[in-house]
């Protein structure tokens, strides 16, 4: 609601360019803003999930229950249930209003990334280390793991890429689609309930290695090992006749493996009369899918291989503005605007970053930084309007001449002049109602605990040596009994 | 079960069990008494998330506390929130309980990371003691008041003042809130007036007046009633009407229309000025003030007559504005300890819905607070153990 008082030209500035804070809490490897923006999760090297307070800059929770890295953190739609995946080949959905683990999936492999369904927090794709990805569907405590397909779905395929492997996957926006990309260039549109691949596309020549949607899931930002950043424009997949509707639409219903919650399942719904009808429109064919590249970003002196990229917050439309990506070996952020197509900034962080997300309705990054782990914020810095301080000024940008109201130097008596005013008063005034926007949904409001800064202290980086001299502490000092996850309980025993 | 916490200049603070229907010859249970300040409590607010339930205090010992009045009868870590340099005189809860705002005799506003007890703004607000301090519903602006007559809304997240609102007198300000939509923010001066700002244009648009405001930094709140329809029996659920209700310095609780700036309703019954009043509702729906006074005294006034669900007693009568929104005297508080200085300053209600909830496991997303009127929601009053800001 402050949006009324806040001076237009700051609003007008969406793109960050101070370095507003800086964050500390372990070494923190991966990021992810919950969708309304409120919250941010990092995970960290040590395994530990720490939820910050982006009102506060404050350690808002810190989950405990990985013995490695993390790798990727996946926020549910209400901001209540994240998952976190990681090294230790496990992925882990948390309940944040109890900080219990209420479903713990094993894998065989490492994971890349673990990302939630956008409706349903119950199913969720994971990618791993030189594996197949998997769709996972945990509404029971037993995990349902379906694996999907990576081969492109191209008539011809070199010999060379026959193997592949699937690196990065999302879902589509209503969660109908899932979009993968693989180990040599390609991008694959699968469909979540049939799992098959409805369309190929090959865009790079290298190892695609990070996939994003807009908020309108009409752009796709592809990161690849060629040194170039691409931005793809989707078709609406909601509209794309679904490949089963008509023959086995009865079946699927019965075994539906997306139990979809919401407006997917209402999207779904609204495609298959359509589909039944005719084959009306050859654009909501899959067949006739095409991926275009709208834009490539590269630095084509330094041939700057990027690091992590991300979209920029979107604005009511659903697109967004800009792309920021991070770099190897350099202390830059770049920005480009999309509308320009060209770079727009580039901001000098203190330290290498890695990670970089961009918030989801604020002009504000966060980046990890990889030698520290820290976080750096960056923002706009606000200026103070001098006239909000004294309200009988005003901010004049030329002189103006000034005209006397015709009544400005009347004078009443006093009791007569308090009159007038109070006469004026009958205006009907609501101070109840709240106004709410529209679409405006309700996210989860994380439990106040006030007990994390105590454990604060086993995060202590720094170990006296003597006097004077610090070492920085092994991660995995004092938690030797970690390494093995089947010694925990040895290990306790051995304490007592 | 809901409760209620008072505030006191003997360096209490007392916590009571509201039951659903409370009446007449039954006292409220004393369920605690909290003691760690060092000197007066000035003002107190209940956290609007839980359970578990959170409680701070602002006290003239410079110090702010956070207790959880239902564990335990200590403070909680991570009190004590040091920081001012002179009395900590009001404070408000931001709506997600993360945050804190409090004013303070050191002309200052400060920003809290509850979490943490870290200061994490200080606003150079005023250049007078500040007197009243309130957070937005949705928790990006603050307000302040003191005693340079000036208001100033301030954005909590980059710690910009946004707008400063000024009386042509510029009379001290001696609390301000925001209205529970947050569309306008209500200030108390020292010249027997309440004020309604519209602060996004910095005009008034209503003044209320009736009620005695020289000396004493007085505070009140906006309620909500449900007035009675003349031709349901108590069916239809009708839309709720808001009132402003003040403490006077005459002894009188007055409570007034907000739109027609009529008195609806005078509740006497102090002997002493009337310091804070503070609105909610029961379990059961009753809705309660409780005003306390320089007399020692808390009461407990219920609202009667409303035609909302089943409770409604009195029909009619909807052309006298008095019978729409009828309290009586309830209960007085049993008579505290003899050692008390001086008296009983603040209450605080809590959703006696959200208090339910946690018997039953604590499931409060499914008690949205604005349920039965959202005056639930602004719980927080500034509580005066020490004379107004005018005589100070």
């Amino acid at each position: 609601m402050n949006l009324a008082l806040i001076d237009p030209f700051q609003l007008a500035q969406d793109s960050p360019d101070a370095l507003i804070n800086d964050l500390r809490s372990g070494h923190a490897t991966t990021l992810r803003f919950s969708r309304k923006g409120d919250y941010l999760a990092s995970g960290r090297v040590d395994g530990k999930v720490v939820i910050w307070d982006m009102e506060t800059f404050g350690v808002a929770m810190k989950l405990h229950g990985h013995w490695k890295q993390i790798q990727s953190l996946s926020w549910s739609r209400d901001g209540r249930y994240i998952l976190s995946a990681s090294q230790d080949c496990r992925a882990c959905l948390w309940d944040l209003q109890t900080q219990e683990r209420i479903r713990i999936v094993k894998f065989e492999a490492p994971i890349y990334t673990a990302e939630l369904h956008p409706y349903n927090r119950n199913m969720f794709i994971a990618s791993l280390f030189e594996d197949r990805p998997h769709l996972v569907d945990i509404t029971d405590p037993i995990p349902v793991k379906r694996i999907l397909p990576t081969t492109p779905l191209t008539d011809s395929i070199p010999r060379s890429e026959n193997k592949q492997a699937t690196t990065s996957a999302v879902f589509s926006v209503l969660g109908n689609h899932i979009i993968t990309g693989t180990s040599k260039g390609y991008i694959n549109i699968l469909e979540t309930e049939s799992r098959k691949i409805i369309h190929s596309t090959k865009i790079s020549s290298g190892l695609i290695s990070l996939l994003r949607l807009t908020s309108n899931g009409r752009q796709l930002l592809a990161n690849s090992t060629d040194r170039i950043i691409r931005i793809i424009n989707l078709p609406d997949l909601s509209l794309i006749t679904p490949s089963s509707s008509s023959s086995s639409a009865a079946a699927s219903n019965n075994n539906n493996p997306s139990s979809a919650a919401g407006a997917g399942q209402d999207q779904q719904q609204q495609g298959k009369p359509q589909a039944a009808d005719s084959e009306a429109d050859p654009a909501t064919l899959a067949e006739n899918i095409v991926l275009t590249t709208e834009h490539k970003f590269q630095d084509l002196v330094n041939r700057l291989r990027w690091n992590h990229c991300a979209f920029s917050h979107s604005s009511s439309t659903g697109i967004a503005d800009y792309v920021t990506a991070s770099t190897y070996m350099k202390k830059d952020i770049y920005i480009w605007e999309l509308r320009t197509n060209s770079l727009l900034r580039i901001l000098e962080n203190r330290e290498e970053p890695a990670i970089i997300e961009w918030h989801p309705s604020k002009p504000l990054l966060a980046c990890t930084s990889i030698e520290t782990g820290s976080i750096q914020i960056w923002g706009i810095e606000p200026q103070q309007k001098w006239s909000a301080l004294a309200p009988d000024f005003t901010e004049l940008t030329e002189n103006v001449e000034y005209v006397e109201r015709e009544d400005e130097f009347d004078t009443y008596p006093q009791e007569e002049h308090q009159k007038r005013r109070l006469d004026r008063e009958d205006e009907i005034v609501d101070v109840l109602t709240v106004e709410r926007k529209t679409g405006e949904e309700d996210s989860f409001v994380l439990p106040v605990l006030f007990d994390i800064e105590d454990s604060e202290d086993e995060d202590q980086e720094l170990v006296k040596m003597g006097v004077g001299t610090l070492r920085k502490r092994d991660i995995n000092e004092g938690k030797e009994y970690e390494n093995d996850a089947d010694d925990v309980g040895k290990a306790a025993r051995r304490r007592k | 079960m809901a409760l209620l916490a008072t505030a006191s200049a003997d360096n209490t603070i007392n916590i009571y069990a509201v039951p659903a229907n409370p009446t007449p010859n039954v006292p409220f249970k004393l369920l605690r008494t909290l003691r760690a300040h060092l000197a007066g409590v000035n003002a107190i607010a209940w956290s609007p998330v839980g359970p578990p339930y959170t409680l701070a205090s602002a006290s003239d010992d410079k110090s702010i506390l956070l207790w959880s009045p239902l564990a335990s009868d200590f403070p909680i870590s991570p009190s004590p929130l040091v920081g001012h340099s002179n009395y900590v005189y009001s404070l408000a809860f931001s709506p997600k309980g993360n945050m804190l705002v409090t004013g303070s005799y050191d002309e200052a506003v400060f920003l809290w990371d509850v979490r943490a007890g870290r200061v994490m703004r200080s606003l150079p607000a005023h250049s007078d003691p500040v007197g009243g301090v309130d957070f937005l519903h949705d928790g990006t602006m603050v307000c302040s008041c003191a005693g340079d007559g000036l208001i100033r809304i301030w954005d909590s997240g980059s710690g910009q003042c946004l707008k400063t609102l000024v009386d042509e007198d510029r009379r001290p300000v001696t609390s301000a809130r925001f209205t529970p939509n947050g569309k306008f923010v209500l200030a108390w001066t020292l010249d027997n007036s309440i004020r309604l700002w519209r602060y996004t244009e910095g005009t008034c648009v209503k003044t209320y007046q009736g009620h005695v405001n020289q000396e004493y930094s007085l505070s009140g709140t906006v309620g909500s009633y449900y007035p009675s329809t003349s031709g349901g029996q108590g069916q239809g659920h009708g839309v709720a009407e808001a009132f402003l209700a003040s403490g006077s310095e005459d002894g009188d609780v007055v409570a007034w229309d907000v739109t027609s700036k009529d008195i609806l309703w005078r509740g006497k019954g102090h002997k002493d000025v009337v310091l804070s009043v503070d609105f909610g509702r029961t379990k059961a729906g009753k809705g309660l003030l409780v005003s306390g006074g320089k007399d020692r005294d808390v009461r407990v006034w219920m609202l009667e007559g409303e035609s909302r669900h089943d409770l409604a007693e009195r029909g009619g009568d909807e052309m006298d504005p008095n019978m729409g929104m009828e309290m009586d005297v309830d209960m007085q508080m049993p008579a505290e300890p003899e050692t008390e200085t001086e008296v009983e300053a603040e209450s605080d209600l809590i959703n006696g819905e959200r208090e339910h909830a946690r018997h039953k496991g604590g499931r409060t997303e499914q008690n949205p607070a604005g349920g039965n009127g959202s005056a639930m929601d602004v719980d927080v009053d500034d509580a005066v153990g020490t004379p107004g800001l005018g005589s100070a």
